[in-house]
């Protein structure tokens, strides 16, 4: 079988997936949890609860606050104690609903059973009506409403769903899990936004270090007998997970520069997602559960996990569990190392899309000292994006914001790839994300 | 070869005469009159193109201000009202006295207030890290002490403190151009009336988080308990979002508020320093008592 890739640039951390072979486990329930507004992008939600109400599991706590924007809901049974500032996991006040949990007494209506609903809905209204409801956000990275997502102008015409299953940043182990646990569900959800966005073709796209993943999807296709649904096998290259790069990898074709991919005619949807659509169509169920890692190079691997977590569980909480934190973490990074944010407060709340919980020893997480460009090229060959990384970082320091703009500084995906291959540690990813904001604000 | 380098010079020099008097008929055709006012104007100004009065440099406010039908939407900070009295001599116009500002830090969360609750070990510029995360400190409004206000001053007027590891202000050496309030990505940096002879009052922090937070992340953190709002017989400070704002035009500088802050997050600078009396003290000699 020919195993696809896009044509240029990307590095090949090793993939350090150490956690692949742990079953997801659910966390048991926090005596309190903190439920963020802001857990998508777009406009923060609207909280729509008081001090002192009762909240059932799956009950709506927060409205969307905009067009792009999207529903919470509470994640717990239990009483809302306080809705006021709380810093996230970056150390910055957002409005959190703290409620003090009471049980676990679900919403009526919503289908608690495992019961696979292999039915597609032909009504596509609705569908998209129940993903609104149902607070569904892209679970890749950038927590897009979903819905938003799955309903391109009309003039533009669908051509291919690509699910993304590629999961190629080092360490994580979330959306492996879920395609070998619940490939079934994948499956439906898939048909789902397939019936959604008229009947086009599906590719899951998987990278070939999970081969049972690639087996359990495939199986999954011949027993539920769906049209045009395939699996297709990726080379391991990072960033391949990238919008842009796993349409280039799976469908050959460019997105240009500042455009959507529906100008391709691709739309580009994460697993967790497509778990999570499948979950608010077919059984009603909200998103307030997704599968986080914690894993990491100080730890051994009998204490990796893959958690089955609720929004608003505060990540000190998870980490406590599985454990507590290492005596030689330095740095605990929410994601993968090469896009990962780093976690400056523990104590912050787990939110819809929070991958992983990563402990990363000081000795592959300080900075070495920067030394000066070589020229020898490393990052203009490792950028996926055929940008010129040591030119945008000597334009920055120039300050020559028109420059910037003409070599396309804003295509940069900042994946890391120019910072991950520099031989003299040049902060160039650093730098080149400043210029960024600097050209936007132009 | 005498032939050769006599052509060679005769044939320069006589294309050079050509041109010469080519370019000084173009010259005279296409010659631009400039109103002279524009360059009497520019040579009083300091000369400093730092931008600070809203324009792209000396000559750009220079060539606006000649513009203008009066002065009112023109201020040099740099060279103030000196500056601008003689500015408005040149194009005979009536000038307002305005009175001199200078920029203040208001963030006392020196190292030794501000416990750290991280490591950064990013680019060193304070817009990095602002993008990444809310600070190295519990304190997620206050300075992050990269420098950029250092960078932005044209004028050598702030450096960075090593010990508190915040800036400091040259109060001689600022222009108040306010170059260091629009570098600085957290807001910390005011521009703030300079006082009868510099004395000011003013609340050094900037922290809009409840009064226990606050004060867990910072000892000289505005808690917004509102003593000084009490205590202001001016009513001079108003208190929004657990932070208080003395507002400089009614403040009397009577300094009660100064005293009465509980975490010392106002601070008046520029006093003169009150020597206690020295209160008369008899000492007995235990002679006497014998």
């Amino acid at each position: 079988m020919r195993k696809l890739t896009f044509p240029i640039g990307g590095v090949h951390p090793e993939d350090m997936k150490y956690s692949r072979g742990h079953a997801i486990e659910v966390l048991p329930l926090p005596p309190v949890v903190y439920v963020s507004v802001a857990q998508h992008l777009g406009a923060p939600a609207v909280p729509c609860v008081a001090v002192g109400d009762k909240v059932k599991t799956g009950q709506v706590v927060a409205e969307p606050g905009g067009f792009i924007s999207a529903y919470v809901h509470s994640p717990v049974s239990g009483t809302v104690k306080t809705i006021g500032p709380r810093a996230d996991i970056a150390g910055r006040p957002v409005t959190h609903i703290e409620i003090v949990v009471e049980g676990d007494e679900w919403m009526e209506g919503i289908d608690l059973s495992e019961d696979l609903v292999t039915e597609i809905p032909t009504d596509r209204e609705a569908v998209l009506e129940k993903i609104k409801a149902c607070g569904v956000v892209g679970l890749g990275g950038a927590t897009f409403p979903t819905h938003v997502k799955l309903n391109p102008p009309k003039d533009a015409k669908a051509e291919c769903l690509i699910v993304d299953g590629a999961e190629c940043e080092p360490y994580l182990t979330s959306d492996h899990r879920i395609m070998v646990e619940k490939p079934d569900q994948i499956v439906v959800g898939a048909a789902i936004m397939q019936m959604v966005l008229g009947g086009c073709r599906v590719v899951i796209a998987v990278e070939e270090n999970k081969p049972d993943a690639i087996a359990a999807l495939d199986a999954a296709i011949g027993r539920l007998g769906y049209k045009n649904i395939e699996v297709a096998t990726l080379k391991m290259k990072y960033p391949q997970g990238s919008e842009k790069q796993l349409i280039n990898a799976v469908l050959g074709r460019q997105v240009k520069s500042g455009a959507l991919p529906i100008s391709v005619g691709a739309v580009v949807q994460n697993t967790g997602t497509v778990l999570a659509v499948y979950d608010a169509v077919q059984k009603n169920r909200p998103l307030i559960t997704n599968v986080l890692t914690v894993t990491g190079d100080c730890i051994s691997g009998d204490r990796m996990h893959n958690y089955l977590f609720r929004i608003g569980m505060p990540l000190s909480y998870i980490a406590d569990y599985a454990g507590g934190v290492p005596a030689d973490a330095a740095k605990i990074v929410s994601g993968g190392t090469m896009m990962g944010k780093p976690i400056a407060n523990l104590d912050a709340a787990a939110i819809k899309g929070t991958p992983a919980i990563l402990y990363l020893s000081e000795e592959v997480t300080r900075r070495k000292p920067e030394g000066s460009c070589i020229r020898c090229g490393r990052c203009s060959d490792a950028c996926p994006m055929g940008l010129e990384p040591f030119l945008l970082n000597r334009l920055y320091k120039a300050d020559d914001l028109a420059a910037l703009k003409e070599n396309a500084v804003q295509d940069c995906i900042e994946c890391g790839c120019c910072l991950y291959s520099c031989p003299s540690f040049i902060p160039l990813l650093d730098n080149i994300r400043m210029a960024k904001a600097k050209v936007k604000k132009l | 070869m005498t032939e050769t380098i006599l052509w060679t010079v005769a044939i320069l020099a006589g294309l050079g005469l050509l041109l010469s008097v080519v370019l000084f008929l173009i010259a005279k055709k296409f010659r631009v009159e400039e109103d002279p006012r524009i360059d009497k104007v520019e040579a009083v100004m300091p000369g400093a193109n730092c931008g600070g009065c809203g324009y792209a440099g000396c000559r750009a406010f220079a060539a606006s201000a000649v513009a203008a039908p009066n002065l009112d939407n023109h201020f040099c900070p740099v060279g103030g009202n000196a500056v601008m009295k003689q500015v408005a001599d040149i194009l005979g116009y009536e000038v307002q006295e305005k009175a001199p500002m200078v920029a203040i830090v208001r963030c006392n969360g020196s190292c030794a207030n501000r416990p750290k609750t991280s490591e950064y070990d990013g680019v060193k510029s304070c817009i990095a890290k602002a993008s990444l995360y809310a600070g190295d400190t519990g304190c997620s409004f206050g300075c992050l002490g990269c420098g950029d206000c250092v960078a932005a001053c044209q004028f050598g007027a702030i450096a960075m403190d090593p010990e508190t590891g915040l800036p400091v202000v040259d109060e001689e050496k600022c222009t108040a151009c306010g170059a260091c309030a629009k570098a600085c990505p957290k807001q910390i940096i005011e521009l703030r009336k300079k006082g009868p002879r510099g004395m000011r009052v003013y609340v050094s922090c900037v922290n809009k988080d409840k009064g226990a937070v606050a004060r867990k992340a910072c000892a000289a953190a505005c808690i917004g308990c509102g003593k000084c709002v009490k205590v202001c017989a001016s009513d001079a400070i108003t208190l929004e979002n657990n932070l208080s704002y003395i507002d400089f035009a009614k403040c009397r500088l009577c300094k009660k508020c100064v005293a009465e802050c509980p975490t010392g997050a106002i601070i008046a600078v520029n006093f003169p320093v009150i020597k206690p009396k020295p209160t008369p003290v008899e000492v007995k000699k235990e002679e006497e008592y014998a």
